[in-house]
Formats: C-alpha cells, structure tokens, sequence
C-alpha cells in the first residue's frame, strides 16, 4: 500500500535542478517547478538512463542519453525515441519536508 | 493534394514520412514498400540490445501493426520495388505490382560496404546492417569466438562492446591511426581507446588488411606486419546510399539523392528521406551533406511530408548523433573537428568538449556522459553568438547560464 514517504528537505530542491532518490526499488526525480514539487519515476521508458541526469526547462525533463522529453507534472512522453509515459506520484510538503506518495 | 503516395523503404525514415503525412492530410492513400519482411524498425539497437539479447522494448519497433492499420498506411513488406518509370509516374514491384502515385518518396537507406580483399567471401566474415543481420550475428556470437571486428568506427565500436560484454575475445583493426576519427577530436578518441582497453578489446591501429586465408578450423587476417587467427569477423567499414533505383530513374545522385532542404529531388513529386538523402547542410547551406543518423531519419521526413502537401519546412536542425558502448554514452553535436580551439570541461568521468572557431563561435561538441549539456550546446550552436573562450571553460558556470 502506497504511503507518505519523506524524500528530501525543501530546501535541497533548486528550480529546474531535479533531485534523484531512492525509495526501496523505486527510483525518482523530484523537481521544483514555479508552481510546485513534482514526483516522477526517474528510469526513461525508452532505454534505462536517469532522467535527473538530464536537461530540465519549462516542465519538461529530457532524457540524458536520447533527448526523449517528458512532462514533468503528468508523465507524458512529449517526444522521441520515447512513447510511453513514466509514472508520477503525489507529493505533498510539511514543516519543510517533502514527502511522495509511494 | 496528392491522392496516392508511394514511399520505398520500410525503415525509420519511411515511417516517419508516413505517419506525418497522415498527420498533414487525413485522405491521401498512403502506401510503404519494404525489402526486408519486418514492419519498420529503428536500427540503434541492432548492434547493442539485439546482439545483447535484451528486450529492446519500443526502441526497435516503434509502432505496433495496429498503429499502421488505425492510420490507414498500408505495409507491403518483402516486397522490394524494383523499377520507377517519372514520365508515367509509376512504379513495379518484386511481386509483380504496377502501380501510378501522384507522390513518390525515395527513403531506401544504406547499405553496408563489403571488404574487399582476397577471402572477405567467406560466410564467416559477416556485415550488420538489418535485423536479421544482427540476430545471425548474435547466434554466432553467444559461442564466444575469437573476433575480429575491422573497422573501429561507430558501429565496429558498438559490436566490439557488445561482443566484449557477451564473453568473447574482441580486436578491433582499424586501419587509420585512431579510432571514430571521421569528425571527431583526437582527444576523444584517445579516450574511447582507453575505454575498449580497459575492457579488454585488442585495438589494432593502422591495420591495412591484405587478405584472409580460411580452414575450417579458422580465418588468418594477413596485415604487411603480421597475422591474426580468429574465429569470426564483422565488417564495419561504413555504408553507402542505396541509390541504384534512383540512378535508373533518372535522378540527381552523387552519393546520395540530391535534394534541396526539404528533400526534393531533380524530378517533380519525388522526393528522398532519411539517410540515402544529400542536402543543404544545416550549418552552412553552400556544402551539401548525408547523415547516417536516428535524427536524421527521424526528423527530416518531417520536412519531405510537408513539401509533398504543398508546405515549405526546411530541415535545419544542427547534426547530432549519438553512441553507447559499454557504460559510456557519447553525444556528438554540429562537427567538433580538431580543426577548432578545444575546449574541455570535466567533471569527473563527465566531459563536455566544446569547439569554437577563432571568433568563439561554438561549431561543434561532443558530450561523454554529459546528455545534460546537449540541449544547451544545440541552442549556442545555432545562435551563432560569440562566446569568452576563457570563461567557457569555468565548470562553475553551467552552459545553460551562456544561452
């Protein structure tokens, strides 16, 4: 059953800069945006490569190795090589922490 | 409009025509011949997940038979097309199809150069350039011979990591004194020597193979300094534009279809794609250029859809390709040749070379696990902005801080 898990203090968490954890299997990028921290899962859905090591601008977070984009407040694959979307996961922030839903 | 489009070739770059195409024009009666008798592929996984034995997922085909069918593009695969008449706009088919298009699109690809040295006939000295090129590649493979992949370019390299990875003793013999030198700095090529090494791979350089003697036992590589006795060799020695038809059909060809920046050819309503296409180079529009790359079969169908329904959309993106071997992902934007100043910033097992002209200009780069850098390197390449080379090279700073 999915909990609240606490991933990071808020402020570790620079705009446009993601922050990759680990939570048991699971790996994830959390990113601040200007409207909020967002949860996804950081591993491409085209070839395994990290997407926190990658380009983050406008939402969007590029894949390091083939440029695939995501979005990062829904998941959706926005351009190849990818077509699938990586999952996201509900974040919510308290006393300065950052806790996701996993 | 159009009424009935015909492309010839199944690859990347036919799809990619296709699916715009019925993007731009929901009517047009769209029609793909292939050779080969797969649905289209993606060809980088041929020399790492495929011989690895991985699953390669969506990266190898990309789309499902019911994307094909929910769009109305009708696949004829195994079914090469084999003369183009431009005067009565009509093609013919391997299966004796004869058929009129109001469009035609060249998107024939490449294929691999073959050695030619006295004994390269042998079935053990094998090519890889299609799907079932990799598989009986792979099955030969996973016996672990004793390997000689000649050619230490792109896809020589890629095989060698993957034949390394898989058990077997791995040479790489190039016969120019380093390796990937086409567009590529000496100091990349050095390093990715340190990576094949490190793995155990025998790197042969400035090896001009004379000839191969065969037992049944074996293959003898002859070089003016010496011999090697392997099991099994691969050629990569690169490729060369499928243009055969296209010559026959009257059309402009001097190692590739010539087109203009949106993939028409000499003759009306024929166009080239992907990489049997030569056009305006993106960076500098007075050379003309081929690429053998994803992107190129990716993309510039984009612009060949569009002028086929009557709109102009050049393509110009700034060349870029990429490789991973082993762990090591290598990006290559625009050409970062040894021409211009280098300029290197590490951090780490991370590298980003930048090369700029004299001015500052950045012209080219290439990224070793640096994809973060890609992005920003693309945008100061086409803003054609003059760059402090001094304050390039502070690591401190990041790129996207230049733009």
């Amino acid at each position: 059953m999915a909990v609240w898990q606490r991933v990071a203090s808020e402020e570790e968490l620079q705009p446009d800069t993601p922050f990759a954890t680990r939570i048991g299997e699971a790996q994830l990028a959390i990113i601040r945006l200007a409207d909020g921290i967002f949860a996804v899962n950081d591993v491409c859905s085209h070839e395994y490569a990290l997407l926190s090591e990658g380009f983050c601008e406008d939402g969007k977070l590029e894949c390091p190795l083939h440029q695939a984009c995501f979005d990062i407040r829904t998941g959706q694959a926005l351009s190849a090589p990818a077509t699938t979307a990586i999952a996201t996961y509900p974040v919510k922030c308290e006393n300065g922490d950052v806790f996701v839903m996993i | 409009m159009p009424r009935r489009i015909i492309i010839i070739g199944a690859g990347q770059a036919g799809r990619r025509c296709a699916e715009t195409l019925r993007e731009l024009d929901s009517a047009a009666e769209i029609m793909i011949f292939g050779a080969e008798a797969h649905m289209p592929y993606d060809r980088p996984p041929l020399s790492k997940a495929v011989l690895l034995g991985k699953e390669p997922g969506t990266a190898l085909f990309v789309r499902p038979a019911e994307f094909y069918a929910d769009r109305r593009i009708a696949l004829f695969l195994d079914e090469a097309v084999t003369r183009v008449a431009p005067d009565k706009k009509r093609i013919e088919t391997a299966k004796g199809r004869n058929l009129t298009y109001d469009a035609l699109v060249f998107a024939t690809g490449a294929k691999a150069r073959r050695l030619v040295v006295p004994g390269a006939d042998d079935p053990r000295v094998m090519l890889l350039r299609n799907l079932d090129d990799a598989l009986a590649l792979r099955a030969r493979l996973v016996e672990k011979p004793r390997l000689a992949v000649i050619g230490g370019g792109l896809i020589g390299l890629e095989i060698a990591a993957s034949a390394q990875q898989l058990g077997c003793v791995v040479n790489v013999l190039e016969a120019g004194e380093r390796l990937m030198a086409r567009g590529l700095p000496a100091s990349i090529s050095a390093r990715m020597a340190a990576l094949h090494q490190q793995h155990g791979v025998r790197l042969h350089l400035g090896a001009r193979l004379d000839r191969i003697e065969s037992t049944t036992q074996e293959l003898t590589l002859y070089r003016a300094d010496g011999c090697l006795a392997v099991d099994l060799v691969l050629v990569g020695i690169g490729a060369a534009p499928e243009t055969a038809l296209a010559e026959a059909a009257g059309l402009t060809v001097a190692d590739g279809i010539i087109t203009d920046r949106a993939g028409r050819t000499s003759l009306p309503d024929i166009y080239a794609a992907g990489e049997v296409a030569r056009f305006p180079h993106p960076m500098n529009t007075e050379i003309s250029t081929r690429q053998e790359s994803w992107q190129v079969a990716q993309q510039q169908p984009i612009s060949v859809a569009h002028a086929i329904m009557g709109h102009d959309r050049p393509y110009d993106e700034v060349p870029w390709h990429w490789t991973d071997q082993y762990d090591c992902n290598l990006q290559v934007l625009g050409e970062p040749s040894d021409a211009l100043h280098q300029i290197e910033r590490a951090e780490g097992e991370r590298l980003t070379l930048l090369a700029c002209d004299s001015d500052g200009r950045l012209c080219g780069a290439a990224l070793i696990n640096n994809g973060r850098d890609a992005t920003p390197c693309r945008r100061m390449i086409t803003s054609g902005k003059v760059f402090d080379m001094a304050v390039l090279a502070d690591t401190a700073r990041p790129l996207r801080s230049f733009l």
